[in-house]
């Protein structure tokens, strides 16, 4: 009988691979065209990306793994004013890189299970350059739909580097100073845009 | 910096939901090789030598770089970073060597082989144009390769961010590299290469990579809220990734 679901297992695990390779693809190639479109002004870029990646992120785990070990220790309140704060952060701190996103090409050459997660190894060439440059996309399946949950440039963790800021910075500030400094940058950033 | 903003751009459009967390453990089976390895018992330390970097960097080496961009051409920059490079290869060969990567090794030597000649001494990168690619390597990798840990992580004055085991690798590199430290004519002996040469591309070697990198420092200035900690954790992900692959 054992014989029997092993290949459907292989089966069912390179075809959500491919699934992966797909869904992790379409995103990369649509943010270059977008990036790459010399008649876009870079606020309609950044609205056309925005718009094209808005969903596939699970922010919620993203911020959760970013508060690190003091999501046990912090109330409720300070954790929905965490993830409320840093969704806001994030969008007016990268907003207008933009402009600086387009390339030739992107590839997915790879997708591996690991941990629970589908790593894709993917490639990105820049106009300027003959060589590629390594990135990982962190996926996984929730609610029957993919999800990104983390970006991996050349070995470097995004929310992991974040994470590590973080912490830093709430352990050398306690939390609620944090969350002071991080509305405070917060209403700047807006101000500025 | 292309690379870096791309995967930044993605992760900010965030659905506003519901505020409801994840389980616990699906963050617990997150592997990743960042803040339970950091090992920073200097940190103290540490951070006063960063803060002294940031100073000297501020006041001087930053203005520096950032004449050397807008005064040199870029392509006369491309042609010496390049020679810079070039330079390097003989003992990132020797390592890769060390470390029993034969493609590697073979990519390392043949840049080397063509850019010293067909280069002009490296000033072209002909190799590279011709795709033959390779993967810089340095003593404290082979170290790491071999199973020796990061050791302390440390911050150096005027050189950045190293640990243990990746300072002590530099020194070894720069002992073996005749553009390096060149211990042979700090022995008195013989004298391989002019001192005025060496600090020269040293001195030109620094404002190279301080060029390259006036970007991401930049970035780091205006977004981290503790810029120490973010260089630390990108530099043990950088070297811990170089290591494995």
């Amino acid at each position: 009988m054992l014989f029997l679901f092993v290949p459907q297992s292989f089966a069912q695990s390179a075809s959500k691979a491919d699934d992966v390779k797909k869904f992790v693809e379409e995103i990369g190639n649509k943010i270059v065209i977008i990036a790459s479109d010399k008649k876009l002004t870079d606020a309609k870029k950044r609205e056309k990306i925005i718009m094209v990646i808005d969903g596939v992120i699970d922010a919620d785990w993203i911020a959760r793994f970013v508060l690190g070990k003091n999501y046990k220790t912090a109330t409720d309140r300070q954790r929905e004013l965490f993830t409320k704060l840093y969704r806001d952060f994030m969008i007016n701190t990268y907003g207008p890189k933009f402009k600086n996103y387009n390339g030739r090409k992107f590839t997915v050459n790879d997708v591996a299970e690991q941990g629970g997660f589908y790593v894709a190894k993917a490639e990105f060439l820049p106009y300027d350059s003959k060589i590629p440059i390594s990135t990982d996309f962190r996926a996984k399946e929730r609610n029957g739909k993919l999800v990104i949950l983390d970006f991996i440039a050349e070995g470097i963790s995004l929310i992991e580097t974040q994470r590590s800021e973080f912490n830093s910075a709430i352990s050398q500030k306690g939390m609620d100073k944090f969350l002071d400094d991080l509305t405070g940058r917060v209403a700047n950033l807006k101000n500025m845009s | 910096m292309l690379l870096r903003s791309f995967f930044i751009l993605l992760l900010f459009s965030f659905s506003a939901q519901d505020y409801a967390f994840a389980q616990d453990d699906e963050f617990e089976t997150y592997e990743t090789s960042g803040e339970q390895e950091i090992y920073d018992p200097y940190e103290g330390l540490n951070r006063k030598v960063y803060a002294f970097n940031d100073t000297f960097d501020r006041y001087f080496f930053e203005h520096v770089a950032r004449t050397y961009r807008t005064g040199v051409p870029e392509d006369a920059r491309d042609a010496i970073h390049n020679f810079l490079n070039n330079l390097s290869l003989p003992v990132s060969a020797l390592n890769s060597m060390a470390q029993g990567r034969v493609h590697n090794t073979l990519a390392t030597l043949s840049n080397f082989l063509i850019n010293s000649t067909i280069g002009l001494v490296g000033i072209f990168d002909v190799a590279g144009q011709k795709g033959i690619f390779y993967r810089p390597q340095d003593f404290g990798q082979t170290l790491g390769y071999y199973g020796a840990g990061n050791g302390a992580y440390l911050m150096i004055p005027f050189l950045g961010p190293s640990t243990a085991r990746d300072f002590g690798g530099f020194l070894v590199d720069k002992a073996v590299s005749p553009v390096g430290l060149n211990l042979v004519e700090v022995g008195g002996k013989i004298k391989i290469v002019p001192t005025e040469y060496l600090i020269g591309t040293a001195a030109l070697s620094g404002v190279d990579t301080r060029e390259s990198l006036l970007d991401v420092i930049d970035d780091i200035r205006r977004d981290s809220f503790d810029p120490y900690a973010t260089i630390r954790s990108a530099y043990l992900q950088k070297r811990a990734n170089s290591i494995k692959n």
